[in-house]
Order: C-alpha cells, then sequence, then structure tokens
C-alpha cells in the first residue's frame, strides 16, 4: 500500500449525545442456567447494550484488526482518546444531558485538528527530504459513528466538517507541525435501535469539494453495526477475507471425536493477488456470509503439515487478523500457530486437482498468510552444480565451511549498539567475514594445518579483531606444541592426492606445515602488536642456525636433508665443522652417519632388553629420533624404513632372531652335542 | 522469465523489401532471419530461457509450446506458413491465456511480437480495437497491459518511412534486443576474501518500490556481497521478489568467459570445461555447506537491499545453489529485524544461540502482541459475553479453592463493561453472583458466601458510574475473612 494514503490516518469519532445512551433493543441472554440447576429458579432479565456501547464496541474491533494487520504506520485515533483507560472514564452518555453541549460537531472538529498534525512518519519523511518535503502528501479518513436526525442533519454534518478542513488548511500554512489536508473521506455511519425505521438515507461516495469525500451508512446497532464496520475495514485498509475450512477440531464434549471448522481470517488483499488476476477469485470457493455483504475466498487446512526447516518458494507474506477473535476455532488455530507450527493450505479447484496455494505460520508471536508459488518455476530441472565449474573437485572442506558459517552467524543487536569505529552491525560482520576468510583453503588436499586438531586454537583465536595476553599465550602454547610434534617426528595429515607414492618425507611435510601456518599468521599480523607476536613466536621457533639458512639460499633441493640433519645440529654445531662444499659435506654427514650408528650398535647388548618379545629389527631399536645423538643421513632413514617395512612382510629368519650385533652363530647343536657349554649368544641361553 | 515469440503471419509480411539487388526479399525471409540470430544467441548464452512460438493472422496458434528445445523452434519458424489479416488484438488475447496457463500471473514474462507495422483492417485490427477500447464490458477488455508482470518487444519489419506513416510503437532492432533481454547477467560473489564469478539466471530485473516519494528502480550490483549466515529454520520461508539460479562461471585472464559448464552441453566436454570442472570453486564448497548445515547466506545485493543464497534440491538428485532477492529496504522482513542491525553472533556478550545450539536470537518479538495473542475481550457476539459470564460462574461455584481466578475473570469483565459504557452488565452480574450465594449448598465453605457478596457489592457500586469505584484501574480484591487467612491463600 502507498504510504500517506487516506489510511495513514484514521479519526473515528463516536457521538456522545444524549441519544446514544438510548438501548440498542438487541437483547442478550447472560443468565445461562445449565440444567442440573434451573429448577426453581427465575432466570433473569436479558441485558441488553445502549448504541454508546455498540459503537464504542465495533469501534474497538475496527482498530483491532487494523492494530494485528499494520502493526506501524496506519494510525487510528479514537475521539482523541484510542485507549480503553480513557473510554471508561468518558463512560455512557448520561441520557439527561443538555444535547446542545455535547454535540458530535466537538468531536468532528478534533478529528479534523488531529488530522491536520502531521504524523511521525510524515515528519520524518519530511525532515529528511527537506527541498521536497511538500511531496510528503496529507491524507486521512473520518468515520463518524453517531445518531442523526435526518438527512439534513447529516448535510450539516458534513458543512461542519468541510469549514473546519478549510479554516484548519490555512492555519496549517503558517506551521511546522501542521499539514494542510489535501484529501479526507468522510464516512457517516447513522446508528439506530433495533426494530425502528431509519431516518437517514444510504448514500454512495460523493465529492463534496476537492478536499472532501463523503459517504452515509444507516445501520441497525448490535450485530449489523459489527458487520458494517467488518464491511468497511476492509476497503479502507485494502483487506481481503480468506475462509479457511477443514480445520480439524477436538470436539469440548468427546474429546475422541473431532469436527472440522472453519475460520475466517482478513489480510492485505495482494494474498489474494493471484485468484484476483487470473479471475479465478469467484472460482477459488469464494462466497457471501452473513447477509451477503462480505466475500471470502475458501482455502482447505492440508495434512500432511510442513516442518520449518523447509524452504518454500514465498511470493508474500501479510498479517492476519481473525474475524471472530475468541471464537473457538479462532482461537484454537491460533494458538496452534503460535505454538510454532505451520498449515499449508490448499485452493480448491473445479479440476479437483490439489493445489497448495498458501501458508499459515508465525513468526515472533505474528501470524502471516504466506502466499506460495503455486505455478510452474521457470527455473524447472536446473543442471546440477557438480556439473559446473569446480563440480568435480571431490574434496572440498564442507564440514570445515559448514563450522565457518556458524560462526559467521548473524544475530541482532539494538539500535544504540555501535562499536568505536562507529560502525553497524552488519558492516563489523562483513568485516569478520573477510578476516576469517583471509587464509582459507577451499578443498582439503591444499591445506595441512586445518586438517590438524592440535592447529585449531591458534586458527581460531588468529582471526579474532583484538587478542588478549591470554589468547597470546593459547596461540604460543600451540606452537610449542608443534615443535613438540616435530621432535617426536608425529606425523602429519598431509594430502597424497596428486602426488606419487607416498608424498613428501616427514621433514618436509613439517616445512610445509610451518610454511603454511606462517601464511595464515602473516595475514594477521597487521591486525594488532600482538598478532605479531603470534608471528613472533613461529619464526622463533621453527628458527635454523645461520649456516642453515645460508646453505638454505644456495640450493632447495638439498632442503630436505638440511632439514633432517638440522634437528641435530647441535652436535655437529659443537664439533665447529664447518663443509667446503655441499658434496664434502654430504660424504663427511653419511660418514658420520655411520660412525654414529656404530656407536649405537656397540650401545645395544646394555640397553635394556624391550619389553614385548616381539621380533625386531636391532636398527629399528636403535633409530629411536629422541635416542640418536648424532645426525642421521637420509639414505640410513631410507634403508631403515624400507627394512622396517620388508620385515613385516615375512617371518624373521630363526638365526637373525638370536643374533647378536646380527651376527648368529651357525651349528650351534653342534656345539651342544659336543657338550660345549660356551654360548656366545646371550639370547640363547636366556 | 520466459519468452512467447508472436510471430505475424499475415500475407502482407510477403511483401517484398525494396532493396537494391536482383533477389526478392519478403519481409518474413527478414523477420525468420532476425529470429534465427536471437534463438541461435539464446541456445548459447541464454540457454535456460523457456521459449514459445506464436504465429498469428485472423486466428493465432501456438506452434512451439515453452520449450528449452531451440532446434525444435528453428525447425517451426522454417515451415511457417501465409494466411490472411493482421488480427492483433486476439493474438495478443492468446498469448495472455498461454502464458498464465503455463505460468500463472505472478511470474515475468517477455513477448517479443515481430510484425511490419500492418495495423489490420476492419474488425480486429488494431485501430478497431483502440477505438473501442474504452467501451468494453469487464470480461472482454483489450488484453493489455497482461496480467501478469510482462515486457513488450516489437520487432518491426519496416522502413522509416512506413513507420511514420503509420505511427506504429517502437521499432526495435534484433540485436538490441538481445543485448537487453537475453544477455547473461555476470557478477561476482564474494564472502570475505572468497570469491568466485557467477553468472545469475534469470537476469534479475530492476525493481520500483510502490513509495510515493521518490520511486527509484533498483538494480542488483554485479558485486554480491555475503554479509553472514542464518539458519532456514530462522529465515522461514521469507517472501521474495524473484529467485535465480546462482551458476560458477570461468573466467580466463583475459576476462572472457570461457562457458558456464553447466550451460553449455554436458555431453560433448571441451577440455576447458574439463579443467573449470576440477578447479575448485566457492561456489560449489558454499552450496556444499549450506545444504549440510541448512541455512542461508544473507547476501547484499545494493544499497539497503539484500537477498539470500540457499541450496535448491530439484525433485531428482540434482541440486543447485540459489538466490532469492527481498524487497528492498531496510527491513524486507519483520521477524528478522532491520538487516543493518544484523552483526556478527560471536560479539555478544553471551552466544545467542546457546553453547549447544539450542537458543536463536530469532525471530525478533515484536514490541506489541497481536490480538489473538493475547486474552482481549470482544463481546460483538452474544457468545462471547456469555462465555465470559459463565467462567465467572464457574470459578464462582468452587470458592473458595478458585478465588484467583474468580476475581481475575471478575475484574476483566468489569474493565471491559466500564470501557464499552455497559453498566448494565454489571448489574446484571452482580444480581447472577447474589443468586449464586442463595443457592450454596449447605456443605459449602463458608468463605464462599462472602466473597461472593463482597464482590456482587463491588459491582453494584462500579455500575453506578460513581468515580470513586468505577475507575478501571481499580480492581476488586477478594475480601479478607476469618475463613479466608488472608485472601485465599490457604487453598485446600
Amino acid at each position: 500500500m502507498r504510504m500517506f494514503s487516506v489510511s495513514h490516518k484514521t479519526a473515528l469519532v463516536v457521538d456522545h449525545c444524549p441519544y446514544m445512551a438510548e438501548s440498542s433493543r438487541q437483547l442478550i441472554e447472560c443468565d445461562m442456567l445449565t440444567k442440573s440447576r434451573s429448577q426453581g429458579v427465575i432466570p433473569l432479565a436479558p441485558v441488553s447494550k445502549s448504541l454508546w456501547t455498540c459503537a464504542i464496541e465495533c469501534s474497538m474491533e475496527y482498530c483491532r484488526i487494523v492494530y494485528d494487520v499494520y502493526p506501524t504506520n496506519k494510525l487510528v485515533k479514537l475521539n482523541e482518546w484510542f485507549l480503553m483507560t480513557a473510554l471508561a472514564a468518558v463512560g455512557p452518555p448520561n441520557p439527561r444531558q443538555d444535547p446542545e453541549c455535547c454535540s458530535v460537531l466537538h468531536g468532528l472538529v478534533a478529528a479534523v485538528e488531529s488530522l491536520c498534525k502531521s504524523t511521525e512518519y510524515q515528519h520524518e519523511s519530511r525532515t529528511t527530504l527537506m527541498d521536497t518535503a511538500e511531496r510528503v502528501a496529507n491524507r486521512g479518513r473520518i468515520i463518524c459513528l453517531t445518531n442523526a436526525k435526518s438527512d439534513t442533519h447529516v448535510r450539516m454534518l458534513e458543512d461542519c466538517v468541510l469549514e473546519t478542513i478549510q479554516e484548519q488548511n490555512k492555519r496549517a500554512a503558517g506551521s511546522d507541525r501542521l499539514m494542510p489536508i489535501q484529501q479526507c473521506e468522510l464516512v457517516l455511519v447513522h446508528i439506530y435501535p433495533q426494530g425502528e425505521e431509519t431516518l437517514v438515507s444510504d448514500r454512495q461516495k460523493k465529492e463534496l469539494s476537492s478536499v472532501l469525500s463523503s459517504e452515509v451508512h444507516s445501520v441497525r446497532a448490535g450485530r449489523y453495526l459489527a458487520c458494517k464496520l467488518n464491511v468497511l475495514v476492509q476497503p479502507h485498509f485494502d483487506l481481503a477475507s480468506t475462509t479457511i475450512t477443514n480445520i480439524p477440531m477436538k470436539e469440548e464434549q468427546h474429546a475422541n471425536t473431532s469436527a472440522n471448522y472453519d475460520v475466517e481470517l482478513l489480510h492485505h488483499r495482494d494474498a489474494h493477488m493471484e485468484f484476483i488476476k487470473s479471475g479465478d477469485l469467484h472460482m477459488a470457493g469464494s462466497t457471501s456470509r452473513d447477509s451477503g455483504l462480505k466475500e471470502t475466498v475458501t482455502l482447505k487446512w492440508c495434512t500432511p503439515r510442513t516442518n520449518s526447516v523447509e524452504l518454500h518458494y514465498c511470493t508474500g507474506a501479510y498479517r492476519i487478523s481473525p474475524v471472530d477473535v475468541n471464537s473457538r476455532p479462532s482461537s484454537c488455530l491460533t494458538n496452534f500457530l503460535l505454538n510454532g507450527r505451520s498449515v499449508l493450505l490448499e485452493q480448491p479447484r473445479k479440476s479437483g486437482s490439489k493445489v497448495i496455494s498458501h501458508m499459515l505460520s508465525s513468526h515472533g508471536g505474528e501470524i502471516f498468510l504466506h502466499v506460495l508459488n503455486s505455478t510452474r518455476s521457470t527455473l524447472e530441472d536446473p543442471p546440477s552444480i557438480s556439473e559446473g565449474c569446480g563440480g568435480r573437485v571431490t574434496d572440498y572442506r564442507i564440514t570445515d565451511f559448514g563450522e565457518f558459517m556458524r560462526e559467521n552467524r548473524l544475530t541482532p543487536f539494538p539500535e544504540s549498539m555501535v562499536d568505536a569505529a562507529c560502525r553497524t552491525p552488519v558492516e563489523r560482520a562483513k568485516s569478520q567475514l573477510e578476516r576469517h576468510t583471509r587464509y582459507w583453503p577451499m578443498i582439503i588436499s591444499q591445506t595441512t594445518i586445518f586438517n590438524m586438531q592440535a592447529v585449531v586454537p591458534l586458527a581460531n583465536l588468529i582471526v579474532k579483531d583484538t587478542l588478549t595476553d591470554e589468547d597470546v599465550l593459547t596461540c604460543q602454547k600451540t606452537v610449542y606444541n608443534l615443535v613438540d610434534m616435530e621432535r617426536k617426528s608425529d606425523p602429519l595429515p598431509i594430502s597424497t592426492v596428486g602426488s606419487r607414492g607416498k608424498g613428501p618425507k616427514r621433514d618436509e611435510q613439517y616445512r610445509i606445515m610451518w610454511n603454511e601456518l606462517e601464511t595464515l599468521v602473516k595475514a594477521h599480523v597487521g591486525t594488532s602488536e600482538r598478532h605479531q607476536r603470534v608471528l613472533d613466536c613461529i619464526s622463533t621457533c621453527r628458527s635454523k642456525p645461520p649456516e642453515e639458512e645460508e646453505r638454505k639460499k644456495r640450493g632447495r633441493k638439498r632442503e630436505d636433508k638440511e632439514d633432517k640433519t638440522e634437528k641435530n645440529g647441535k652436535d655437529r654445531e659443537e664439533k665447529g665443522w664447518t663443509a667446503d662444499s655441499e658434496r664434502l659435506k654430504g660424504v663427511m654427514e653419511r660418514e658420520k652417519d655411520e660412525q654414529s650408528e656404530c656407536e649405537i650398535i656397540k650401545d645395544s647388548p646394555d640397553s635394556p632388553e624391550p619389553l614385548n618379545k616381539k621380533p625386531r629389527l636391532a636398527t629399528e631399536e636403535q633409530q629411536p629420533p629422541e635416542k640418536s645423538k648424532g645426525p642421521v643421513s637420509l639414505l640410513t632413514l631410507w634403508t631403515n624404513r624400507i627394512t622396517q617395512a620388508n620385515s613385516r612382510k615375512h617371518q624373521e629368519f630363526a638365526g637373525r632372531l638370536s643374533s647378536v650385533n646380527n651376527k648368529a652363530e651357525l651349528y650351534q647343536h653342534l656345539k651342544e652335542e659336543n657338550g660345549m657349554d660356551v654360548h656366545e649368544n646371550g639370547k640363547a641361553t636366556r | 522469465m520466459p519468452t512467447v515469440v508472436l510471430m505475424d503471419s499475415s500475407l502482407s509480411m510477403t511483401r517484398p523489401v525494396s532493396v537494391e539487388g536482383s533477389e526478392e526479399i519478403q519481409r518474413k525471409n527478414l523477420a525468420v532471419h532476425g529470429l534465427t540470430m536471437l534463438f541461435e544467441h539464446m541456445a548459447t548464452n541464454y540457454r535456460l530461457e523457456f521459449t514459445s512460438l506464436v504465429t498469428f493472422s485472423s486466428l493465432w496458434e501456438l506452434m512451439v509450446p515453452f520449450t528449452r528445445d531451440y532446434n525444435t523452434l528453428q525447425e517451426a519458424l522454417n515451415n511457417l506458413e501465409d494466411y490472411d489479416k493482421t488480427c492483433l488484438e486476439a493474438a495478443l488475447q492468446g498469448v495472455s491465456n498461454i502464458v498464465q496457463q503455463e505460468w500463472g500471473t505472478s511470474c515475468p514474462c517477455q513477448v517479443v511480437l515481430v510484425t511490419d507495422g500492418a495495423l489490420g483492417i476492419g474488425r480486429g485490427s488494431l485501430r478497431h480495437s483502440l477505438q473501442t477500447v474504452k467501451q468494453r464490458v469487464e470480461d472482454k477488455k483489450f488484453p493489455l497491459p497482461f496480467p501478469f508482470p510482462s515486457k513488450l518487444y516489437v520487432m518491426c519489419i519496416a522502413n522509416a518511412e512506413e513507420l511514420q506513416a503509420t505511427d506504429s510503437m517502437d521499432n526495435c532492432v534484433g540485436s538490441k534486443l538481445i543485448d537487453q533481454a537475453y544477455s547473461p547477467f555476470h557478477a561476482v560473489m564474494r564472502c570475505g576474501n572468497l570469491t568466485s564469478d557467477v553468472q545469475v539466471f534469470p537476469r534479475p530485473e530492476p525493481v520500483t518500490i510502490d513509495e510515493e516519494v521518490d520511486p527509484m528502480p533498483r538494480t542488483v550490483q554485479t558485486d554480491l556481497e555475503i554479509v553472514g549466515f542464518i539458519e532456514i529454520g530462522d529465515i522461514s520461508s521469507p517472501p521474495v521478489l524473484s529467485r535465480h539460479l546462482v551458476l560458477p562461471i570461468a573466467v580466463n585472464k583475459e576476462g572472457d568467459e570461457i562457458g558456464t559448464g553447466a550451460t553449455d552441453d554436458t555431453e560433448e566436454e571441451t577440455p576447458t570445461n574439463q579443467m573449470a570442472g576440477k578447479s575448485p570453486n566457492f561456489c560449489v564448497l558454499l552450496h556444499g555447506s549450506l545444504k549440510v548445515e541448512g541455512m542461508v547466506a544473507l547476501v547484499q545485493l545494493g544499497p539497503d537491499w539484500f537477498g539470500m543464497l540457499y541450496s535448491q534440491a530439484d525433485s531428482k538428485k540434482k541440486s543447485n545453489l540459489m538466490m532469492s532477492l527481498f524487497e528492498p529496504g531496510s527491513e524486507p522482513l519483520p521477524w528478522l529485524g532491520r538487516i543493518s542491525q544484523l552483526g556478527p553472533a560471536s560479539d555478544a556478550a553471551e552466544n545467542p544461540y546457546g553453547e549447544d545450539d539450542s537458543k536463536s536470537p530469532f525471530p525478533i518479538q515484536p514490541k506489541n502482541k497481536r490480538s489473538y495473542a493475547q486474552n482481549v475481550t470482544v463481546w460483538i457476539k452474544a457468545s462471547g459475553l456469555q462465555t465470559d459470564v459463565q467462567k465467572i460462574l464457574r470459578n464462582a461455584r468452587k470458592l473458595p479453592e478458585k478465588t484467583q481466578t474468580f476475581y481475575k475473570e471478575l475484574n476483566r469483565l468489569r474493565k471491559a463493561a466500564l470501557a464499552f459504557g455497559f453498566w448494565e452488565l454489571l448489574k446484571s452480574v452482580a444480581e447472577l453472583l447474589e443468586r449464586e450465594c442463595t443457592l450454596l449448598p449447605d456443605s459449602a465453605h463458608p468463605d464462599a458466601a462472602f466473597q461472593l457478596s463482597h464482590a456482587a457489592q463491588q459491582l453494584k457500586l462500579a455500575s453506578s458510574g460513581d468515580s470513586k469505584y468505577a475507575a478501571y484501574e481499580h480492581n476488586i480484591t477478594p475480601m479478607l475473612t476469618d475463613f479466608s487467612g488472608g485472601g485465599g491463600a490457604d487453598r485446600i
């Protein structure tokens, strides 16, 4: 609906003249005796509402519907007092009062004056637009519920409104807070008691001047008036009616049976747009109810129900207001919806095919009628995402990105909350996304660190805008932990996809890991001084001796070896070992390896016996990296590894099992037979 | 956005085009040539578009129903026959019916009218139609404007002089039409530093908001920036203006499009397509995670304009990344509040989703409850009033156990009666309570009688309108008796 239309402001004027105290003569039996207690009791006389009560009740109902459907920007003013409190203070009209002093004319003048006052929304629009402020329109509607004496009386009321508007517009021209009325609709509702003849004739809308149009309705009090206002509110606020039929409801008396009920709802008429345009309005079960004045579209309650995690293609959602808010079927339906469940609604079609066209669902205590797309989709049979770009890649970090999305979920912040840089929450959200994605490999085989549980604390912290000292400490601990892992030569989850064989060697793996970690932290190093400290920590922990660095520059090819030697580098440094050329160094290293190997082997007999008696290679025992005191050559490592692997594939030779220093004595039985008891092989004797 | 090609097959289309040269070319040939160009373009660049072919003369005929098979369209185009006179109104009516039958009234459509600019003669001619347009009855209106959102392009096969003579509608050259309506919409989707080049299909149309002050058409910018993520349950089937497929595309270094891989024929895989399929793409990652997590990504389409990205599964095993556009504005969904006020959940003092994901900050609760969510009093129908009176009586019979509820209901009725100026009701209910008092059985608790007569007396005082007793804010409180020991606190 266009803003600042006539419906932006509505003033309801209820006549408070003595005549309104007259009874509506619609009797209500409020003494409903239950059968068991009815004997010997005379029921009380029924009560009847006054014209005033009827008018107030219906005005309240009019407001209720408008507030339900338009919580904002539709202002209804009831006689200047729109609260029940104030209404109670006014009380019913006094029949003995002088009719002149409380004429409805005062109310109408007050209504016009209130229409002249600019609303908050109008004021806001006017101030934001400044030079085009005159484009903010001021239109309104006055609904006057009164008891007129005659058609002449009606004309008198109309003239009064017209005159007041002209006067007020003059005043408004010279005021900042007032706005001249450009268009006003006057709706006069003449109320008369039941069983009487009306003295006022109905009249269609008529232009009284360029500013004012007027219409007259003559209605009997009671439910006719209620019905009339219900009919009036629809065109006034662009509403339409939908009746939900076939609502299964448990019977109050017999809880195990259920009957079907209907509930009528009002909502913006755009919810029926599809019917209106296609001319299906009448076909779609539109029926006239209650005195033939109302039109409603019938939609059928549909089972099975839908669940909240389903995303429907919805083209509109409109707030509803039940026509009969307190009736049992209405409150059953609204409570059902307010409890968080949704109902699909089916459009009855003459062809008998089932078309689901609407859905009722509540959001935060407000019920909405959702319009679902029920026609063929132009996007049917689209190519699958797996057929497009990147569709053949199979190792996306789907779970990790899911985690990323959870971390970047949005939440509403109060208007007042602005951060130091005056950024709105949504800008903060964007900048958080930017920080979190500075280094974010999309596939598993592109990353090592994100596949390692050990890196998680650091990876989670480093993306933060600010780090505490404690955070820095956690990051440092993570780094130390990695250093420890490297010292223990723990395996890394390096992807072998795309590389032949078993992938890079352990030390190469750690190099890749450290590099990646550095890339991640470097991306955030500018954020704060504490981020820098994390990077410093990494650089320090993975630092190499100066000559290592030198050599690294000379040839990357040798890096593997160097990294390995680097770990045991201290040993070498002590010896003041310098190398003239790469080759020489290589040779020496190998010699040294052999040397150290020999040493270890010599140590072997003294070392404690392995706990399990499983066949083990001597070399294996010698090789745990923690134990190795001297550098180990790549070749040795490799050979060991291969032998180790091979050894698992065959049963160990009996001789080698019982060997000492890889030497097994042959023909032992001969010695035994000869009675010699000399055993070189310690194991054999034990 | 489906397309209807409305081809004039009247006899006048066979008129020759005056070109210097030997061979005679008919207008029809030119039209067919133009459409061939259009179909070829669509087959390569706009393959997902549904197109149908309708021919018209004094009658109209649906030659090819909506299809993506451009060969069929081309074939039909090559086998056109010639008929009698031009009768535009009936043809437009036909188009209107065809579109509504297939797509309903909310789906925007493009209609390409190919004609020679001849208006027709006699009944059914455009001139006749326009002359009588004001005197139509409700169900025989001129078919324009169509009941569905539409764009009507007129490809007029005529020379400039003829156009002036007939004062016809727009003249639109084929290639211009292709640029305007059928060029693919390319954009960059980004989530922080992760980006992907995408094609958005169908082209997002500019949107004009129906505001009185300064209505300006808004266009979707080519930079689609993700601002954050929300659970599907929280966004909860929001109303959208339109839906679009988001197809990742490969862009080579020169900036030329290699192909979407998807829109191109998948059967004949070119090496480039294979390459594109194997290099990781952010769209695919995003789609996969959105699908697994059941979430949507909130995406900014322009200033104060947002949409959402989500995984949409076809009935089969196929699924796709889709984008829906919300109504432009700062608060498109009441249950999300202002989008600019949505920030990262990690900034909140307490995790709004709870440590175990059991909570949600959505939906936002409106300031005021709606009438159906609170206990309003409506007595328009007699039954409403009767129910309220019965409630009081039911509780009255269970005094003193129900003292609290009794007075709660009593005060609700009292307040409403005062507001409605319905003093007569207060008197009547007072009498009812007095009678209840006389009907109390001997076994009744003595407190019951005291409370009933106390309540009746208070109602009577209120019905006098005396400001001392009839104040709206005043509440009738339970009488303090020796038996109640402080207002019904001793419930048995």
